[in-house]
């Protein structure tokens, strides 16, 4: 008798035992949970991070023409590298040239390959051919004198680089034991 | 006595014809070198020597190269600067890199009436301008613009050229 009201009493106090777990459990889950189709609240904070544009491009062309030279090209001109230094592609235009013949007597400008006697014209190519200055004027970009001009002569990937000549030919009457300056501006820009 | 003549005697013909021959060839030698005949060449002296420049092809695109590497100037610059007013600072952000050798001059033309709206003063090598002012104050708005990197020598400050950047300024109030 005494065995059979120990078994009862231990039998209820194990229900009441899991009755009580569960109902911790249920009131615990439904503080936690977050129902399906809701979110908590998280600030998000984004900063725009301002475009750096960093490049290598010469700020003056030094270059040699001449008559002598066998080549259609009769420029002598050092290899023109131009690098960027940062993830945004560079595009680099000619703005303006400021060309400056006076040293030269009755010698004008030309602005293609088709010369006359007493013209002179001068431009920009591509290298084609890995350290060879171009031997064709064929694809040339031509410089305008003292005038506005939107030339574009390289485009530049993201940490890439570029490698350019200057190209030009001059007639048969411009003198040739004197100078002359040619200055264009370069100006880059995002491409 | 007569034995002291002969000797003298021996002496002068054995060694008289070789002194005699010894003198002429001096004076020859010596005629020849101080008197031009009519074929003689004399050395120009004012000849330099070497290759006349201009006819070694390789030897001037060198030259040229030297020069060229002399011109080339990096720069950094926000292509987007932002000033919250007119008048206050923005993140310009102009970079002289330390390999650069040059002092640099940054002025700021607008594309629209190419009027100057800021000029730094030179920068080092190797430094930065990160926030300025600029010099005109400018209405709310968007700006195209032209920043210009003018390169000096960092020896004599004798200018040595420029290039441009194109960049947007923004001022928002």
């Amino acid at each position: 008798m005494k065995r059979k009201n120990l078994l009862r009493f231990l039998a209820v106090v194990l229900i009441m035992g899991l009755f009580t777990v569960n109902a911790y459990a249920a009131g615990s889950y439904q503080d936690k949970d977050i129902p399906i189709g809701s979110s908590s609240e998280v600030l998000m904070v984004g900063e725009i991070e301002p475009t750096i544009m960093s490049v290598t491009i010469p700020s003056y062309v030094p270059f040699h023409i001449s008559r002598s030279i066998e080549t259609e090209n009769k420029v002598i001109s050092p290899r023109i590298t131009m690098i960027s230094h940062s993830g945004v592609p560079v595009s680099v235009d000619v703005v303006y040239t400021n060309v400056n013949l006076s040293n030269l007597q009755g010698t004008t400008w030309g602005s293609d390959r088709y010369v006359s006697d007493n013209q002179i014209a001068i431009g920009f190519q591509a290298e084609t051919l890995a350290n060879q200055m171009p031997a064709s004027l064929d694809q040339t970009k031509w410089l305008l004198a003292n005038t506005y001009q939107y030339l574009n002569i390289a485009s530049l990937n993201a940490y890439g680089s570029s490698s350019i000549y200057v190209v030009g030919t001059l007639g048969s009457a411009v003198p040739e034991d004197s100078s002359f300056t040619v200055t264009p501006t370069f100006v880059v820009s995002r491409a | 006595m007569e034995a002291t003549v002969q000797s003298q005697s021996k002496w002068k013909k054995r060694f008289l014809p070789i002194a005699m021959a010894c003198l002429l060839s001096a004076a020859g030698v010596f005629l020849a070198l101080r008197t031009p005949g009519d074929d003689s060449l004399e050395l120009a002296d004012n000849a330099t020597m070497g290759i006349l420049p201009g006819i070694d092809i390789a030897q001037r695109q060198a030259e040229l190269q030297q020069q060229l590497d002399e011109s080339m100037i990096s720069f950094s610059v926000n292509t987007s600067p932002v000033f919250e007013t007119g008048g206050s600072e923005g993140n310009l952000m102009l970079e002289n890199p330390a390999n650069n050798a040059k002092l640099l001059v940054v002025e700021i033309y607008s594309n629209d009436t190419e009027e100057l709206i800021y000029q730094s003063k030179a920068l080092p090598a190797g430094s930065y301008i990160e926030n300025a002012r600029l010099d005109k104050v400018l209405e709310p708005g968007s700006y195209p613009a032209t920043a210009y990197f003018k390169a000096y020598r960092e020896t004599d400050h004798s200018y040595i050229g420029q290039v441009g950047a194109d960049i947007t300024i923004s001022v928002l109030t």
